[in-house]
């Protein structure tokens, strides 16, 4: 988790957060309503308690000299002060000289009160001795009341009314942040599963492809293989002409005896190129998968072992050949075929090696659990065929395009471009994979897997009864 | 402002007296008068500042000094017995003569017999000497100066008098006063 996230976690606001928060709000506010309330009414009997001293120090001259009317008019100064429900000015001789009380109200004690005095619930009681020069002349009392609860209230309700709206505000933003918490939340899970559906729709699009291609290049081998057979067909037809009459000149020409050798040879070479287009023809008739395979029980190490010599001398002394045959297993194939295309295979190392080279021929037994997915191999036991060359190797275009018939690298009238198509057919007729590894200037390796076949009846069995027969 | 109740029907003994003072006199009405006037003699005291050097000390005597016998029937001795001024107690003298070293404190001049009025106040002039006269013994006025008003004692005061005595008068006296002179022409109250 992120520094990020785990902060954003800790900050996060919950309800509980909030309700804390308000709550701890409104117990702020009512603690400073009771606290200005508590200084409101101690600045408010202070300020009695002055006026109180005011009085005193301003009747002292009227009470000593007896004028009323002066002590009178000082104490009604104080009937301005609502809260001040009464007041009263006592002499020396403890009586009361000059007094006001409002409508409704207790009166005043008839003389001096003691200055510890109270004046009950809600009421304060200020008694002030009026004194000149320490001299004592009489005493001030003044009753006040204190102001109604409902209107100290009313003081305190904008602090309270903040604190509350406060507290709202924090539950709103709670309720707000949780919303978008949830609705961020969804979204995310939204964006999940959008970017896998869309990587899941390109797997799909690009296997697609993928199949889209193997069929444009199956049909195109299929139109190929079709045309290619047909005309293989008449083309075998002529040939077989030309060759029934090739013989009979032949057989004219040394009826008469005329000696004319030149003629023969003439003939000779025809009936050999005759011979040539009709092994084309085979191979053509092989691509196109018009010609009958026999598949039986091989085993290719014993089927290489049996062309070393041919390879040999096909592939010429510039090249050094590694046999490295370690498959035990059988598989299933026309070997004839299959000779084929090992030698086909062969010559084209060998041309990709002008200069030299080594070519190795290998077999191996391959079990492969899982198979290949990507080529469509299945999971099972597989005999492998790899031929390798140290030559020029294939550029990524060539290698596409080296299982097309007829496309060919080599020289005009060296290479018919049928030998890699038609061991790629043959190889698929047969229920196997060929594979092209290859880089430019690396060498190229061909890689064939052919399906193991488990044989019901030991090969050995069959060559002792051949041997006995 | 809701309606007051006031007590005037209560009244101090002195207030009692100022009322009645209303009435042609009589004996007994001079008798409560004398005492109002005896008791106001000492009372002023607490209203007036003395200079420093008036007093040898924080309680060494407040000379009260009466010039000949006492106007008052006696009464001046019944009201101070007792009395202090702050703390220093009230002595009252009986004097033939005002005299500049008589070292009053308050003296009463009614200008008889012996001395005029006119020559007492002279020679106490200057001095920290609160001269108190009796517009019942004539017109000449000292720096406080007994008058009757509607049936009440009342006084008048000279200040510019007070300030060549060297005495200060606090405000609250002055503001129960009949009149004041404050030294300016014209503004006499």
């Amino acid at each position: 988790m992120s520094l990020r996230q785990r902060l954003q976690k800790r900050l996060t606001f919950t309800p509980l957060h909030a309700l804390l928060g308000a709550v701890v709000l409104l117990a702020a506010g009512l603690l400073v309503s009771a606290y200005q309330d508590r200084i409101f009414r101690a600045q408010q009997n202070r300020e009695i308690r002055a006026q109180g001293e005011i009085l005193a120090a301003s009747v002292t001259a009227a009470l000593v000299f007896g004028d009323t009317k002066a002590v009178q008019e000082h104490v009604n100064a104080l009937a301005i002060n609502p809260e001040i429900e009464a007041a009263g000015v006592y002499d020396m001789q403890r009586i009361l000289v000059a007094s006001f009380v409002r409508k409704d109200r207790p009166a005043l004690p008839r003389s001096t009160p003691e200055r510890t005095a109270t004046a009950g619930r809600g009421r304060t009681l200020v008694i002030v001795p009026v004194t000149e020069k320490d001299a004592a002349l009489g005493t001030v009392y003044i009753r006040a009341i204190d102001e109604p609860l409902d209107r100290r209230l009313t003081r305190y309700a904008a602090i309270m009314l903040l604190a509350i709206m406060a507290a709202m505000f924090v539950a709103f933003m709670a309720a707000t942040q949780r919303t978008l918490r949830a609705a961020n939340a969804q979204l995310e899970a939204r964006a999940v599963a959008l970017a896998e559906t869309n990587r899941l729709l390109e797997t799909e699009m690009e296997e697609r492809s993928k199949t889209e291609d193997a069929l444009r290049q199956s049909q195109k081998m299929e139109v190929v293989g079709q045309l290619s057979g047909g005309l293989a067909h008449d083309f075998n037809n002529l040939l077989t002409i030309i060759q029934g009459n090739l013989h009979l000149l032949g057989q004219s020409l040394e009826r008469d005896q005329s000696g004319q050798s030149e003629i023969q040879d003439y003939v000779a070479a025809a009936g050999e190129a005759v011979e040539r287009a009709s092994q084309l023809v085979r191979r053509l008739l092989a691509f196109a998968r018009r010609q009958p395979l026999s598949p039986r029980s091989v085993n290719l190490s014993q089927l290489a072992t049996g062309m070393e010599k041919l390879i040999a001398h096909s592939v010429g002394e510039a090249v050094h050949i590694e046999w490295r045959l370690d498959a035990t297993w059988q598989t299933l194939c026309d070997g004839n075929q299959m000779e084929n295309v090992i030698l086909n295979l062969a010559i084209n190392a060998r041309d990709a090696m002008p200069d030299g080279g080594t070519l190795s021929i290998e077999t191996a037994d391959r079990s492969l659990p899982d198979g290949v997915r990507a080529r469509g191999i299945a999971p099972g036991d597989y005999v492998e065929l790899k031929v390798c060359d140290t030559g020029v190797g294939m550029t990524e275009e060539v290698r596409k395009r080296a299982g097309d018939p007829f496309f060919t690298t080599k020289p005009h009238g060296k290479g018919t471009g049928l030998g890699l198509s038609t061991a790629l057919a043959f190889i698929r007729q047969s229920g196997g994979d060929l594979r092209i590894e290859t880089e430019p200037g690396n060498g190229t390796t061909i890689v064939i897997l052919l399906p193991r076949h488990f044989v019901t009846e030991p090969q050995e069995t069959r060559a002792n009864l051949v041997g006995s027969a | 402002m809701p309606p007051l109740t006031h007590t005037r029907g209560r009244i101090v003994p002195v207030a009692l007296a100022i009322v009645l003072f209303a009435l042609p006199a009589r004996a007994a009405d001079r008798s409560l008068e004398y005492a109002v006037k005896a008791t106001f003699l000492y009372k002023f005291a607490s209203f007036v500042e003395w200079p420093q050097s008036a007093f040898e000390n924080e309680s060494s005597p407040f000379n009260l000094c009466v010039v000949g016998p006492d106007p008052f029937g006696g009464r001046i001795h019944d009201a101070v017995t007792g009395q202090t001024v702050g703390r220093h107690p009230i002595v009252l003298r009986q004097l033939a003569k005002a005299e500049a070293r008589s070292n009053c404190h308050t003296i009463l001049v009614s200008g008889r017999p012996g001395q005029p009025a006119a020559e007492a106040l002279e020679v106490v002039s200057g001095t920290p000497t609160l001269t108190v006269t009796d517009s019942a013994f004539g017109p000449v006025a000292g720096i406080i100066h007994l008058v009757i008003v509607n049936g009440r004692v009342s006084f008048d005061i000279d200040n510019v008098a007070a300030a060549r005595n060297h005495l200060v008068i606090s405000s609250k006296l002055l503001a129960l006063a009949r009149r004041v002179n404050t030294a300016r022409p014209g503004k006499t109250q």
